[in-house]
């Protein structure tokens, strides 16, 4: 573990540098301009923003929605990969670890793009090289012929384990969703077991907690809304507040009240407890989901007030971050495919 | 000295000693103190200017107010001094 010497300034350092490119972040405002606007317009407000680089760099490849998705991406994987530069000491192993998150989406995606036979250059339009896998080693994972052949590209690789242990059964099957839930377990667990007896390893276990129990209540709500029977100890996540067998427990009380009475008898923190209470009643999932992450950044966003110079700052920048790109892509998408204003807003995180 | 023999020559060249002794801790000090507290200012400074360069004169003067403090530090010793 590589200490960090010269004391707390490092640390101070990067916490006030995310603090200011967090408060850079677009406004609500800016959203509600946005909406009013028509594609290519919003593709030239973008570019006046932080975006410009990516913009400028790709606009001579791209045209019209596919500019903005890849911009934004781009932009994305590489403000990530500045911030694995600047964060000193176990923030940065912490920082690494929390992004190797997209290692699992991107390698998913190209497993599922090869079974469904897209070519190389359409997989690569999506795929955000920000973890551990960078935009070269992607590139050789997209030019493998099979599904298989990814899988074996990526041996000696810290997902290696359970894709080999996993990946058998889902390329006979077709569906990666088993897959899916056992990579994300390993990473929570993962998570976890990097941050146990760690300098700072508890504020980060924290937040590991948090997003587990969102994770999982979200993951609760959406089951509540399938009407297929499944078994709910294979989508939750261990290692939270909530144990596997309580969650399947509260997975299979019927009643929606009772299921946030149940909820919110075991919830600690104050913001969700407001916010579970006001799910009762008939809410699109959507909305709940948006609601739920909603809470989870006004958290985060308390904790990094409480301890400014730890990991949190960097773990709120890094969201919301996150949902800025996702809420730029959902405008613009919305735009392309002329959805009502309306119901674009109902995706937007803000 | 130990067998009592302090003659007041050797008494006022002590204290005269002592005195600078004493200026000098007072700066010293209290610049240790500055430096310190301009620790955390100055690499906070450091961090906002590298994300904006506009403030940069705004967190010059941020990170030079712990500053005072030495010239408390300096005024004790001048007046011990003189």
């Amino acid at each position: 573990m590589a200490e960090m010497s010269g004391g707390p300034a490092p640390y101070i350092y990067v916490g006030t540098r995310l603090r200011v490119r967090k408060s850079k972040l677009l406004p609500k405002e800016e959203y509600m301009r946005m909406l009013n606007m028509g594609l290519p317009e919003i593709t030239r407000t973008i570019e006046e923003m932080e975006y410009k680089r990516e913009i400028d760099e790709l606009s001579a490849s791209f045209s019209g929605i596919d500019l903005v998705e890849i911009a934004l991406s781009w932009n994305l994987a590489k403000e990530f990969q500045t911030i694995i530069d600047i964060t000193p000491g176990t923030l940065k192993e912490f920082t690494q670890a929390y992004l190797r998150r997209w290692d699992i989406q991107n390698v998913l995606t190209i497993i599922r793009g090869k079974f469904q036979g897209l070519k190389p250059g359409k997989i690569k339009e999506i795929l955000v090289p920000a973890g551990e896998l960078d935009r070269v080693f992607l590139d050789r994972l997209l030019l493998e012929e099979s599904p298989d052949r990814v899988v074996e590209a990526l041996k000696g690789k810290k997902l290696y384990p359970v894709l080999a242990k996993e990946y058998p059964a889902a390329s006979v099957s077709k569906s990666l969703s088993h897959l899916e839930n056992e990579m994300y377990k390993q990473f929570y667990a993962k998570l976890i077991e990097g941050a146990n007896g760690v300098k700072g390893g508890n504020l980060f276990l924290n937040y590991i907690r948090l997003d587990i129990d969102i994770t999982n209540i979200k993951n609760l709500f959406r089951l509540r809304v399938d009407t297929i029977e499944e078994d709910a100890r294979e989508m939750m996540i261990p290692g939270g507040t909530f144990t596997v067998e309580e969650l399947q427990k509260l997975n299979s009380v019927t009643d929606q009240n009772e299921f946030i009475d149940a909820l919110m008898a075991r919830v600690r923190v104050k913001t969700l407890l407001a916010v579970l209470d006001t799910l009762r009643g008939d809410k699109p999932i959507r909305e709940i989901e948006i609601e739920l992450i909603k809470v989870q950044l006004k958290q985060m966003e308390k904790m990094a007030k409480l301890n400014p110079f730890s990991i949190h700052p960097i773990l709120v920048y890094l969201e919301k971050k996150k949902y800025e790109v996702f809420n730029l892509r959902a405008i613009a998408r919305g735009k392309e495919s002329k959805l009502s204003t309306d119901r674009i807003k109902g995706y937007l995180v803000m | 000295m130990a067998d009592g023999t302090m003659t007041l020559e050797m008494i006022q060249a002590s204290q005269v000693g002592l005195k600078a002794v004493g200026a000098g801790l007072a700066v010293g000090m209290a610049g240790i103190g500055t430096g310190v507290a301009e620790m955390g200012i100055g690499s906070a400074a450091v961090g906002a200017v590298a994300e904006d360069k506009d403030i940069f004169g705004l967190a010059l003067l941020f990170t030079v107010i712990p500053e005072t403090i030495v010239i408390f530090g300096l005024v004790v010793a001048l007046l011990l001094l003189f």
